[in-house]
């Protein structure tokens, strides 16, 4: 290049760059023109906003309830907001299930445990735009107190429980507030299976929900579920006292494993080892020999089974019953099983409304039983096996398989989810059960069953201390710990026998649901100890 | 070979006379049963003419030679079914893995669903032979399943009770009533 040549491209350069210089300075001048106008506006809305917000003290975050005060302000239940109240201004305590913002109204939802409504607050003579807004911004899961008028609606409103009627939001102040991102999504936790892959929406993973069991527990299934385990337990506790029973404690730190050694957990006790109980067996007969007839008792269970099935838990709830008779075990079985259809027609009577809301989620075959409560003997259940195809030993255990193929036979032949299976081979029993007296290869036990699966495994004990003592020799156990259970029936004991269910199984399967931890609250298995 | 009241049975390796076969009542050796051997290829030794090898092409030969050629089939599209079902226990059923045993009861529902017996309106070698073809993993299925491939169940039940079919092997049990009638378990 000549110097003519470098020096007119320097220039030209020159006029480049002040070219490009220019055009930067009009973009940031730009840029700074837009960010004031901006700030502008925004101080300007502000200046609205602080103006214009005539309900600015109708709504808004309230202080911590520390108790300063006590109003004597009645909360209306969410149950009860039905046409009645139509016309009423009242207040609500409930959570924000969700809310949805459309120009100048907002759309809430307010979940009180099983029970939601829908509420509306709109721009008009009680509310602003800025009232608006925020309801519309308080995250889901809050807890707030609203203060409304029910309306009715002209048509019904299919997705809340309450259908007849919407709140008219006059205020609205959050109690409590939620952080804005949940751990997992109500509206999913409640999604029946099939529904989310076919709409490529998600269902929630068990594990997921075990793990923030707190808002698991508040979907409408799960309170459902737990309400109708609450009324199990009442029932059972009713039906045995109206029966004459004494309901009593027994240790859960016992010296010695009352079911085997192999699936016990062991404690440090001070200076030695002491084990959680597997089962109320020893006490239960103990207070039997103790004169107190017919007893029974509900508390934890341990069984240290590293089994990882959808039916076994690491701690569960027994409900056990045990006692005395005059001459043959079947008056237990008979007061056993006349206690479980309380139990079927108390849920039956006073429950559907849970059965129903479980149902929507998992939809099942309402529990069927028959009155009075079939009796099988274990040989007879062996033919229908074997008429089946299936080849098994006469001595031989059912195996769960053989079980629930057992239990559908069962339905189709007699049409009931519930029924006993009597007289088990000896061979397969603890220790303690007596033998048949007729043929020594089976004894007087029983177990029954719910939709084909296991939930009580009973008989009559051996209440004759000789007899006893021969049986746990024959069972290679160690008499030396079993001494004080022994002792027990040496100073005159009564005939008895008794059983015990689950209480996590039995709801499970009375709803027809298929995984235990479904019905436990805060679940104990092998690879779970938390929450 | 051995000689039974309704049959007989050629285990590999076995060596007979055809006139023999033919002579026994005069009934046609349809229950050719070879042991499930899938490394071994069943082979007819004849005295008056070459062995013949292959399960299809001996049951084929066996059955001409009795004279009960409607076992192959009536019109040239019944024929052409029955081959293709002997073809399909041949390539398909002899021999399969564990992974398989779902697609071949599969196949064979959805076919059967409207049918009684594999090829046409009448008992045919296809169904004997898909019967022996079938039958170790049938015995083997539990209720459920039995009733999941409700058409191969009913197909197999049918001709589980011809006589002369079975012979010394165990009878499959059919329940008569579904029993898995809900959706779940």
């Amino acid at each position: 290049m000549t110097k003519d040549g470098v020096q007119g491209a320097a220039e030209e350069t020159d006029q480049a760059q002040s070219k490009k210089g220019l055009k930067k300075q009009q973009k940031e001048a730009e840029k700074a023109a837009k960010k004031a106008e901006k700030q502008a506006k925004l101080a300007a809305d502000q200046q609205t906003t602080d103006e214009d917000d005539f309900a600015k003290d109708r709504y808004g975050v309230s202080p911590m309830v520390q108790s300063s005060q006590r109003l004597d302000r009645v909360l209306v239940r969410v149950q009860e907001l039905t046409l009645e109240k139509s016309d009423q201004l009242i207040w609500v305590r409930a959570r924000i299930h969700t809310s949805r913002a459309k120009g100048k109204q907002c759309f809430l939802v307010l979940r009180q445990q099983q029970f939601n409504v829908q509420a509306l607050v709109a721009v008009g003579e009680r509310a602003s735009k800025q009232m608006v807004k925020f309801a519309a911004n308080i995250n889901k899961e809050s807890i707030v107190d609203v203060e409304a008028v029910v309306r009715k609606v002209e048509q019904k409103i299919e997705s809340c429980s309450q259908q007849d009627v919407e709140l008219h939001v006059e205020r609205i102040f959050v109690i409590s507030q939620a952080e804005p991102r949940l751990p997992l999504q109500l509206e999913d936790c409640v999604r029946p299976e099939g529904e989310g892959d076919e709409d490529g929406r998600a269902t929630v993973n068990q594990d997921t929900r075990l793990d923030n069991r707190v808002i698991d527990l508040r979907t409408t299934t799960s309170q459902a579920i737990f309400r109708l385990q609450s009324g199990v337990c009442q029932l059972f506790r009713d039906t045995l006292m109206n029966k004459g029973f004494v309901e009593i404690q027994t240790p859960k730190i016992i010296s010695a494993a009352s079911e085997g050694g192999a699936n016990v957990f062991t404690v440090s006790y001070f200076k030695t080892s002491a084990y959680l109980a597997q089962s109320p067996q020893l006490y239960k007969q103990m207070c039997i020999c103790a004169d107190f007839d017919k007893v029974f008792c509900v508390g934890p269970v341990f069984r240290a089974e590293d089994s990882n099935t959808h039916r076994h838990l690491t701690e569960f709830v027994g409900l056990d019953i045990e006692l005395a008779f005059n001459y043959h075990y079947h008056e237990v079985i008979e007061s056993i099983t006349d206690t479980m259809v309380q139990i079927f027609k108390g849920l039956r009577d006073k429950f559907q409304t849970e059965i129903q809301t479980v149902g929507k989620q998992f939809p099942s075959e309402p529990f069927k039983f028959l009155e009075p409560t079939l009796r099988l003997e274990y040989q007879e259940g062996v033919a229908m096996l074997r008429e089946a195809g299936v080849e098994m030993g006469d001595e031989e255990d059912l195996s769960t398989p053989n079980e629930k193929l057992l239990g559908r036979l069962v339905k189709e032949k007699y049409d009931t989810d519930f029924y006993v299976l009597d007289k088990y081979p000896l061979a397969v029993r603890p220790f303690y059960t007596m033998p048949d007296p007729t043929d020594n290869k089976y004894s007087n036990s029983y177990d029954m069953f719910m939709r084909g699966e296991e939930i009580l495994s009973g008989a009559q004990r051996i209440h004759d201390a000789q007899l006893l003592t021969e049986r746990a020799i024959h069972h290679n156990i160690d008499l030396e710990k079993i001494k004080a259970y022994i002792d027990s029936f040496r100073f005159g004991a009564p005939p008895h026998g008794g059983g015990g269910i689950g209480l996590e199984r039995v709801c499970m399967l009375y709803l027809g649901l298929h995984n235990v931890r479904q019905t436990s609250m805060f679940p104990r298995d092998p690879k779970r100890l938390t929450p | 070979v051995s000689f039974g009241d309704e049959g007989c049975n050629l285990e590999t390796g076995d060596q007979y006379n055809t006139t023999d076969l033919l002579d026994f009542r005069g009934c046609v050796y349809i229950n050719v049963h070879f042991t499930f051997c899938p490394a071994q290829v069943p082979v007819l030794q004849r005295s008056n003419g070459p062995a013949l090898s292959g399960l299809v092409t001996i049951a084929t030969y066996l059955v001409r030679e009795a004279n009960r050629a409607e076992l192959l089939g009536e019109s040239a599209e019944h024929r052409a079914i029955v081959q293709q079902w002997l073809e399909y226990r041949v390539t398909k059923v002899d021999g399969c893995q564990k992974e398989d045993i779902k697609t071949i009861l599969k196949d064979l529902n959805t076919y059967l669903e409207d049918k009684v017996y594999l090829a046409g309106n009448q008992f045919t070698l296809a169904d004997t032979l898909m019967y022996y073809g079938i039958h170790h993993i049938i015995v083997d299925l539990a209720v459920q399943e039995k009733e999941k491939y409700v058409n191969v169940t009913r197909w197999f039940d049918h001709v589980q009770h011809y006589p002369g079919i079975r012979n010394h092997l165990p009878p499959v049990v059919v329940l008569k009533n579904r029993v898995y009638t809900g959706s779940h378990h």
